[in-house]
């Protein structure tokens, strides 16, 4: 896959992504804003006009079929960029191409039924909160089915099969389908979430801090889970967490943020086992 | 103090203090606009300015105000209440109608131009030369799965129908059947999900390709849709899982014997129950040996 670089194409190409809360200074230029400082700053907010920097010309692309990484701290802009890729947010400049609705669109500029389209069908999101990503008013299988639903599926019995289809490889007991996802463990909230944002093969797929909160054995049960979907699904992943083995363990590559900047970029193996960026260095070694 | 009826006397077909209709001309040319913009857009809910009538909101205003804005010189109305023509509040609309008009009315669906009608289509076929107006308690079919009337209004202009599904498929798993009763949702012209009033199921198949043209008027919502003649209109249902109307048994109707048109129980004074056409004139019609085109 990492040879064919030269011929493929990038599935999201993210270029220069900048989100900013607060009035903002009026430009670049202006001496002291945060925006034109190029190395890590060491904050988020800008000494000149008070705004928030939260992701400051952060690119990455990410291929058909790989999962990349994003490491950071709380407060480096990750989930930002995340919630700018899922179109919660709209970022304060830059753009995002996304093959699978044509090559020269701006994910950031589409219009609000292809947004839809998008977010319901061609992009799958895990929060990290199981309740953020389910409707706890309907049963799990319901949860599964409004996906499907939103993509003109018609038929009770194909939903139902394809939810429990999905319910059953993330281990969520068939018996429990009908069930209220708000009497599950957070555990099975989780998995039945991620049956969710896998149920109808969307082209990508983000896991936002998919195991931070939960029990140990729990979070090794999800990552096995991901890592079982990934390799018999092929899906594309862009994976958020804080937690260096998550990374270590699902990631091909891995960009390290601080700050709102991409101060690392690289293949996760060399990330880890030989960082350069002294923050980098420092989480490393902290973690082992 | 004159009455209305004593000032249409006195003027003939015009009267002092009140225009032709209740209506003043300038209500009646925005509900008539309102009224050409929802047959443009088929199942989409055109808002206009409901207009104080000497009827309590809620009570039918809506259905009025169309009709008082549409009808004429040559109309005749016929006013039904659940398919009843002797209802209390089909009867004062009646008389509302006939006092500001000066218009014939009729208890028979054949002879009418206009049929202003809640909760039931009548049993016979109408026409295309004829109207019939529907009372529209609640006009926002998505009110069963959002409470926002702004967030509603932007998942329709988005066709965005899936958590209405959604509840149809909860409903399905649950109970193992769509529990909707009156008012099930129905896709107009493949596109907007539209209250069809509380109607029962039986009176849905009527709207499909109907060659008649079918106002809605949400009074105290303050909502006008409409079904074109010969629109699509179909059931929400699921491809495995299909739409059914309502079941009597095969029992006909205890009074004419009708067995195509929709009965209701009766409770007779004796405790026992007996079922009867719900659309009266139907039923009256059936009795003297008539023999309407039903839709069933």
């Amino acid at each position: 896959m990492l040879e064919n670089r030269e011929t493929e194409f990038p599935l999201l190409s993210v270029k220069e992504v900048t989100k900013t809360y607060g009035p903002g200074c009026p430009g670049r230029d202006t001496a002291g804003c945060l925006l034109a400082c190029d190395s890590d700053p060491g904050t988020n907010s800008c000494a000149a006009c008070g705004s928030i920097v939260a992701c400051r010309d952060v690119s990455l692309d990410i291929y058909p079929g790989e999962t990349v990484g994003i490491l950071g701290e709380s407060g480096s802009g990750k989930s930002t960029l995340l919630r700018c890729l899922y179109l919660d947010e709209t970022p304060t400049s830059g753009y995002a191409n996304f093959n699978p609705v044509g090559e020269c669109r701006n994910l950031f500029s589409v219009d609000r039924a292809l947004r839809r389209h998008i977010r319901s069908s061609l992009v799958g999101i895990v929060y990290q909160e199981a309740r953020r990503g389910l409707n706890l008013l309907v049963t799990a299988g319901g949860n599964v089915a409004e996906r499907l639903l939103a993509a003109e599926w018609r038929s009770v019995s194909d939903i139902r099969g394809k939810a429990s289809d999905y319910l059953s490889r993330t281990e969520v007991p068939l018996d429990r389908m009908d069930d209220f996802p708000v009497y599950f463990s957070s555990g099975m909230q989780q998995r039945v979430q991620i049956a969710k944002a896998l149920s109808n093969s969307p082209d990508l797929v983000l896991l936002d801090e998919p195991t931070t909160g939960l029990d140990v054995s729990v979070q090794a049960g999800v990552l096995d889970l991901i890592r079982d979907i990934k390799r018999e699904y092929g899906i594309t992943i862009l994976v958020v967490s804080h937690d260096l083995p998550v990374i270590g363990m699902l990631a091909d590559r891995t960009i390290v943020m601080r700050h709102g900047r991409v101060i690392e970029a690289g293949l996760t193996d060399q990330i880890l086992e030989d960082p350069q960026h002294p923050y980098t260095q420092l989480l490393a070694s902290s973690a082992l | 103090m004159p009455t209305i009826a004593e000032l249409i006397q006195e003027t003939g077909s015009q009267f002092t203090g009140y225009s032709y209709a209740f209506l003043d001309s300038a209500a009646t040319r925005e509900i008539r606009r309102a009224m050409l913009k929802a047959v443009a857009i088929p199942g989409y809910q055109v808002p206009f300015g409901s207009r104080e009538v000497p009827v309590a909101r809620g009570f039918g205003t809506g259905g009025l105000q169309i009709t008082l804005s549409i009808i004429g010189p040559g109309d005749v109305v016929k006013v039904i209440d659940q398919g009843d023509d002797a209802g209390v509040n089909a009867n004062n609309i009646r008389r509302l109608i006939e006092r500001t008009t000066g218009l014939p009315t009729t208890l028979e669906t054949a002879e009418a131009t206009v049929v202003q009608t809640r909760h039931r289509i009548p049993e016979e076929v109408m026409r295309e030369d004829q109207i019939l107006v529907l009372q529209v308690p609640y006009p926002e079919p998505l009110r069963l799965v959002e409470r926002s009337q702004t967030v509603a209004r932007t998942m329709h202009g988005e066709r965005d129908y899936a958590r209405m599904w959604l509840a149809l498929y909860e409903d399905v798993v649950r109970k193992g059947e769509v529990t909707v009763g009156a008012g099930y949702p129905v896709v107009v012209n493949h596109r907007y999900i539209m209250a069809p009033t509380p109607v029962p199921r039986w009176d849905l198949p009527k709207l499909h390709r109907s060659r008649t043209l079918h106002i809605f008027g949400a009074g105290r919502e303050k909502r006008i849709y409409a079904i074109p003649p010969h629109t699509d209109v179909y059931p929400m249902e699921f491809d495995d899982i299909k739409f059914e109307i309502e079941e009597f048994g095969g029992q006909p109707c205890a009074r004419c014997g009708s067995n195509v048109a929709f009965l209701t129980e009766r409770l007779n004074t004796d405790g026992s129950r007996t079922l009867t056409c719900s659309d009266t004139a139907y039923c009256d019609l059936a009795l003297t040996g008539g023999q309407p085109e039903t839709w069933n």
